[in-house]
Parts: C-alpha cells; sequence; structure tokens
C-alpha cells in the first residue's frame, strides 16, 4: 500500500469528485449520445477503487460497506426488471417503455433512463464487490489471525 | 501493399490472437496464462468490430446532419463480450488465488508435481 506517499494521497482527492462527475456525465448523456450504464458504473467503480488502493481497503469499506454492496447488486437488476414488468401492467410488451410518459416519445425516454440507473447500480457494485473480494483479501486473513490487532489497524487509517 | 493496409484490422486481429494463444501454451505461470487470454478476448471484439465500420459513417447516433451510420449490432455484442470477459477474469483470478492458498505455487508444472507426489 502507498497510504504515505502525499502527491498520490492529494492528487486522488482532486480526482476522486472528477471522476464520479464523469462517470454521472456518461451515466446521463447515454440515452441520447455515447455512454450508458456499463461505462458509467465502471467509471463510478473506478473511482472507489482508486480511494481503495490509495487509502487502504478498509477505509474504502467505510466508504461502501459490502453488505450494502450486496443489495445493490440485486437492487440494480429489479430497477431493470421492473421497468419491463411496469410496461407489461400498463398494457405494452415487457421492456416497452412508451405507455410511462404521456407520449410515447416522453415514456421511452424515461424508460431508458429507468433501465441505465439499474445497470449503472448492478454494474458498479459488482466491479466493487470483485474488488473488495481480491484486495480485500489480505486484510481479512490478517483480521482472522490477530482479532487484537483490530484497533491498532483503525487508528492507522484514521 | 495496399490490400495489407486495407485489411490492416484483420491482420492485427491474427497477430493478437495467435499472440495471445502463444502465451496461454508457452507459459506455466497461471497469470500470465490469463493475461494471454485477455489479449486473445480482445482480438475477438476487434474481428467483430472490424466489419461493422460503414465507410463515411457516422457513430450511430440519430441526427439530422447525417444519413449513414455504422452498424450499432456488433457493439451492443462486444459490449456483452467485455462484460462477460470481466467475469471470466474474475473467476479465473479467483481459481489461481485458491490454488496458490492450497498448493503454494501458481505455476502449472510444480502444482502437476505436487499432485504426483501426493
Amino acid at each position: 500500500m502507498m497510504r504515505d506517499t502525499i502527491i498520490l494521497r492529494v492528487v486522488v482527492k482532486l480526482l476522486l469528485p472528477a471522476i464520479l462527475l464523469f462517470a454521472l456525465y456518461v451515466q446521463f448523456h447515454g440515452d441520447y449520445g455515447p455512454g450508458g450504464g456499463f461505462q458509467a458504473g465502471v467509471a463510478a467503480a473506478a473511482a472507489i477503487i482508486l480511494y481503495g488502493m490509495i487509502f487502504g481497503i478498509s477505509a474504502a469499506r467505510t466508504v461502501v460497506p459490502q453488505r450494502v454492496l450486496y443489495m445493490l447488486i440485486p437492487l440494480g437488476v429489479l430497477i431493470f426488471a421492473g421497468t419491463g414488468v411496469a410496461g407489461l401492467l400498463l398494457g405494452a410488451n415487457f421492456l416497452d417503455y412508451s405507455p410511462l410518459g404521456s407520449t410515447a416519445e416522453a415514456g421511452q425516454h424515461l424508460g431508458i433512463l429507468i433501465v441505465e440507473l439499474g445497470v449503472f447500480v448492478t454494474v458498479s457494485s459488482s466491479m466493487l464487490a470483485i474488488f473488495y473480494a481480491f484486495g480485500g483479501r489480505a486484510e481479512d486473513a490478517l483480521a482472522e489471525e490477530e482479532p487484537t490487532d483490530d484497533g491498532d489497524r483503525k487508528g492507522e487509517i484514521e | 501493399m495496399i490490400e495489407i493496409l486495407a485489411t490492416v484490422n484483420y491482420w492485427v486481429t491474427i497477430l493478437l490472437m495467435m499472440g495471445g494463444l502463444y502465451i496461454v501454451v508457452a507459459h506455466g505461470n497461471m497469470i500470465k496464462k490469463l493475461v494471454g487470454l485477455g489479449i486473445l478476448q480482445t482480438s475477438v471484439y476487434l474481428l467483430f468490430l472490424s466489419p461493422g465500420k460503414v465507410l463515411g459513417g457516422t457513430a450511430p447516433i440519430i441526427s439530422e446532419d447525417f444519413t449513414v451510420y455504422s452498424n450499432p449490432l456488433p457493439h451492443v455484442l462486444i459490449l456483452t463480450a467485455i462484460v462477460v470477459g470481466v467475469a471470466t477474469l474474475a473467476l479465473g483470478m479467483a481459481l489461481v488465488v485458491r490454488i496458490h492458498e492450497a498448493y503454494g505455487t501458481i505455476e502449472d508444472d510444480e502444482v502437476h508435481d505436487l499432485e504426483l507426489d501426493e
């Protein structure tokens, strides 16, 4: 871990809001231009992964806890499928967004936005879950071996 | 010469595919095998994306200024392939981590020897 390198820490703090803002731009620009949930999700996850690489996995785990991730992954799939079922209940085909809005075009605009949001949530939390699973292995093993060491490590992070 | 330049995408595809396959076969280190697999995968992306380009066509976004668009279907297919590639890589890495924990090595032939000794 490169937690003590001051240049990295400062640059990462400056970069994080820019990366997250770019991810949101890609997300909300994705219905009428290049972009969408997959790319935006990976970009948003990259911001947290960068934070975790510089400040330590446990610091990243306090920002985005692992159990929240395990709820977000199915939530994104539910948003995606729920939008499809909503179209079905309003009398159209599965994943036909036209009846969601006042006009067909407004409905399609809204539908694709919600579906992309579902993709964003699932992709970003899956990427983070993979990163935690691999990157957090060493710390997990350490915590299992020496439970008394936990207090010291918390002091180091703060 | 012109023909080679006109089909440069496919030559690069062949180069990447054979290079990736060589790494998978020739290296015993399992992380290097995964890297080779990744390169091989990239060559398939290129192979699929290349015929989707329409000469003079723009990105497939509806606009009144343009009438010729590139074919978006390969892009959608390859977007899915990239996601599957990430999942495959994560699974492969998880296997390598478990193999390292069980045998203490990630070299193919060393794991094989340890298996024979038991």
